[in-house]
């Protein structure tokens, strides 16, 4: 028991020392607001990627309606904050958020988690349109014109903290009891039910969790850029994310995290190309798949433990929570 | 003394079809049972009935004496106490031999999602007991050299070992296992006969056991059930079986495999 | 009355459009297992190639549609033999992910080459309108009503009746057996791939008859709704994808002639929805069970 402090205490340090060096390259003026824009654009994607892995790559569930939880969330953050505009209303609107999102996946998952493979995703993919369609008519939410003015509490610091906070809960969540539990029904469903495993309980926690962390990330990105509108939210977002899980790797988190940096930097580093960065952008996504079809790491992730003990073990304890 | 399995009047009808009719079949505490029959005779038609994976359409099961309710979900059966392995093997393949046996043992740790999630020392304290428990059932089946690969990587043979281990880490009162031996060369099955003896003598295990292979079916089993067309042809002991002038017509007389 | 068969008559021939797209789509998902995301942007292509050549070439209407299913058919073949030949045998999500890269790009490449600006479409068919008791049908939509049920009857012909429909059944129950028996696998998914997307190639060039304007992302929406059709219908039925591309455009006219339309789409997916729970295989499909 003592030794797992040693892998805990390598994490903290590197997620510590990830801080700082943002923190001084920020101060030096190296960072400026472009790259910081990117770098939060980043740490969003990061949250939501890597709920979706959990749903996605883990589970095995193939959802195609994240970014409607992620709408949730915005719009939850963007509603309240405008009239409780302090940190705690925030704080308040980011739970309120992963709250309805938690109600809206269970809605959503109890009665479609039934459905197999596209059928799922297709289902999945209906009921975010769905969702944006009655933002995008509700007096509340402004409409289609959206919200804006919204008070910036989310700063690239709170992110920061947000994206450690989101990765350590779901990688822990995958190297717990009922981590593998989810994993044995992506496996193979039958020989999981025949070991006693309830599989509609764990595809049901993995989908929410997967909701609840992008309600996070909708609630950040609202507070961040200071303006939502839901045609923001449609199916190309969830397709967005889904591209981030896929070529980092089905089933691996550190793989998310270097899909979402790298494909973050390119799209900064494409921005003055206009129209054609899209093109690049599109034969790029091609190739990497012909040539890397499951994923740039495949199911591998990084771990302290392994690194320190050498032992080839294949144990998969604590992973990917690199910095951004 | 209660039955590990009690299978009462099964009947399965798929559309227009019969593919069990009417059987019915105990397993006592402790035994070892084997059910024979052709090709098609709807010996895993009926494991399904019995397991909750395609519920039998009339009859009823009970398990250690406990009656399985209708529409009882496949999982919850087999919280109930049977468990099974596949005709053609569901290993959660790309998982270590390690995690397959974690994952049957699920139902038998506690853990919350808090303590998990905060990494609460309680958390430490089960995974650490869930994976000793895990690999004293590997190393009591020699398969600890074996158990950091993916289950999926493995020789046939220790395929069909880790399956049975797996089945053996629910803890439960009853194992089926469906044609174990299939594809199987002597010197494996010669193994596995050993290693199903000790699901019974070791583990205290009752066995219902689906086989083609004559000899390994005639050397474990104290009991034998025959299936043939879905419906129950004969039961009996060994040598009973071996005797019976309906068994030897319908299915020891004409098969190439005995 | 009289309104709802001018519905009606409004309905069909959205309708038709989505179901000469499902049936592209179904056929195409039927033997590559692919949520072929790039069929929308064929449909765009159909519906460009059709604005160039009968402004700039003279083309007539039946020049035209037969000239763009040709070009959409190829270009169906190439997508299939770049991107997703490569990964028949790499993770389905693999495949899926090209497919999303072939439709960006498809979508961002047409942007970059002819402006994203929507473009009126030549009208090629002087617009006639026939009143029939009050109830008002034009030529257009005849037009579109009629070339769908000869393309669907064609398609059905060639499925059920000859040689190479029986072909491309075969591969699409098992790749592996249907090669043990001698059929040419490449050269049934390429021919699958061609009817598909001409399909999808006529359907341009009728939207552009019947809505008079185009974009380089004119497929996205329709592209998606054209699977809600096949899925609603029951994957592995031409019938029942036909029928599901109907129902949808009945449903989204419905919706708009109640005055909800804004929620158009979202009447779409809650039907979707309720009909995946209720029939899980779709209105004419089977329910696939899996064999323990």
């Amino acid at each position: 028991m003592k030794k797992n402090w040693k892998y805990n205490l390598c994490w903290l340090i590197l997620m510590v020392a990830g801080f700082y060096l943002i923190n001084t390259l920020m101060l030096a003026g190296v960072i400026n607001t472009f790259i910081e824009n990117m770098l939060v654009t980043i740490g969003i994607n990061i949250i939501l990627a890597v709920g979706l892995n959990l749903v996605i790559g883990f589970s095995g569930q193939f959802s195609l309606g994240h970014a409607g939880f992620m709408a949730l969330g915005a719009y939850a953050t963007g509603i309240m904050t405008q009239t409780m505009n302090t940190a705690g209303g925030f704080y308040l609107s980011i739970l309120v958020g992963v709250v309805i999102s938690i109600v809206v996946a269970l809605l959503v998952g109890i009665p479609t988690l039934r459905l197999h493979g596209d059928y799922f995703a297709i289902a999945t993919m209906g009921a975010a349109e769905i969702i944006r369609i009655v933002i995008n008519n509700m007096k509340i939410t402004n409409g289609a014109a959206g919200l804006f003015n919204i008070p910036q509490f989310a700063t690239w610091d709170v992110v920061y903290i947000f994206v450690c906070l989101t990765t350590i809960v779901t990688v822990n969540f995958i190297h717990s009891r009922d981590g593998r539990a989810v994993i044995s029904i992506r496996e193979n469903e039958i020989a999981a039910e025949a070991m006693g495993v309830n599989t509609t309980k764990w595809k049901l926690s993995a989908f929410v969790l997967g909701a609840a962390t992008a309600a996070i990330a909708g609630s950040l990105y609202a507070s961040y850029l200071q303006t939502i509108v839901p045609s923001t939210f449609g199916i190309m977002e969830s397709i967005n994310i889904l591209i981030f899980v896929v070529l980092g790797g089905l089933g691996s988190i550190t793989g998310t995290f270097v899909a979402t940096t790298l494909l973050g930097v390119l799209d900064a580093a494409l921005q003055s190309l206009g129209v054609l960065r899209m093109v690049f952008y599109a034969v790029a996504l091609i190739i990497i798949m012909i040539f890397k079809p499951g994923g740039l790491f495949g199911k591998w992730e990084f771990s302290f433990k392994r690194l320190l003990t050498k032992k080839q073990d294949g144990d998969m304890k604590e992973a990917g929570k690199e910095s951004k | 003394m209660t039955d590990a399995l009690n299978a009462d009047h099964i009947t399965k009808v798929f559309g227009g079809l019969t593919a069990v009719d009417d059987v019915s079949l105990h397993v006592g505490e402790k035994e070892l049972v084997a059910l024979i029959g052709p090709n098609g005779a709807g010996k895993t038609t009926f494991f399904n009935c019995l397991t909750g994976v395609g519920p039998a359409t009339t009859g009823t099961v009970k398990i250690g004496g406990q009656e399985v309710k209708k529409n009882t979900k496949a999982y919850k059966v087999a919280q109930m106490g049977i468990s099974r392995t596949f005709q053609n093997i569901r290993l959660f393949s790309k998982l270590s031999v390690l995690e397959n046996v974690l994952i049957a043992l699920t139902n038998h740790y506690k853990e919350n999602f808090l303590t998990a999630v905060l990494r609460l020392p309680a958390y430490y304290k089960t995974e650490e007991a869930m994976e000793e428990r895990a690999k004293e059932l590997l190393k009591d089946f020699d398969l600890e050299d074996v158990m950091y690969f993916p289950a999926g990587s493995l020789p046939y043979g220790t395929q069909r070992r880790v399956e049975i281990v797996r089945a053996l880490a629910t803890e439960p009162k009853i194992i089926c296992l469906d044609e174990p031996a299939a594809g199987m060369n002597p010197e494996e099955t010669a193994d596995l006969t050993r290693l199903i003896k000790r699901l019974q003598t070791e583990y205290g295990i009752a066995v219902l056991l689906i086989e083609h292979d004559m000899s390994l079916v005639m050397n474990l089993a104290e009991r034998i059930y025959v299936l043939a067309e879905g419906k129950l042809l004969a039961k009996g002991t060994p040598s009973e079986i071996q005797n019976d002038e309906a068994v030897i017509n319908a299915y020891l007389g004409g098969g190439a495999d005995v | 009355m009289q309104t709802f068969f001018q519905q009606l008559i409004n309905g069909l021939s959205l309708g038709s459009i989505y179901a000469l797209l499902a049936l592209g789509y179904m056929i195409v998902y039927g033997i590559s297992k692919l949520l072929n995301f790039a069929h929308g942007d064929v449909y765009m292509l159909g519906a460009y190639w059709g604005y160039y050549t009968i402004n700039y070439l003279h083309f007539g209407f039946i020049t035209a549609l037969i000239t763009a299913m040709i070009v959409c058919g190829l270009a169906g073949v190439i997508i299939e033999a770049v991107a997703y030949r490569p990964l028949r045998n790499a993770p389905r999500v693999a495949a899926l992910i090209t497919a999303i890269g072939v439709s960006f790009f498809l979508e961002n490449g047409m942007s970059y080459l002819v402006t994203s600006d929507t473009r009126n479409f030549p009208q090629v068919i002087k617009q006639k309108t026939f009143d029939l008791g009050g109830v008002m049908i034009s030529n257009i939509q005849l037009i579109i009503l009629v070339t769908t049920l000869i393309l669907t009857l064609g398609l059905m012909y060639i499925i059920n009746y000859t040689k190479t429909g029986r072909a491309m059944r075969s591969v699409s129950t098992d790749y592996d057996a249907a090669s043990l028996m001698g059929i040419n696998i490449n050269h049934t998914v390429s021919i699958t791939f061609a009817l598909g997307s001409a399909l999808a190639g006529a359907a341009g060039v009728l939207i552009g008859l019947y809505y008079n304007s185009i974009d380089p992302l004119m497929g996205m929406t329709p592209g998606i709704k054209a699977f809600v059709a096949a899925v609603l219908g029951g994957i592995g039925s031409i019938p029942g994808a036909a029928v599901g591309g109907f129902l949808i455009g009945l449903l989204e006219t419905a919706v708009q002639a109640m005055g909800f339309s804004a929620f158009r789409d979202a009447a779409v997916y809650i039907v979707l929805i309720v009909i995946l729970l209720v029939l899980p295989g779709g209105l004419f499909g089977k329910k696939q069970v899996e064999k323990v």
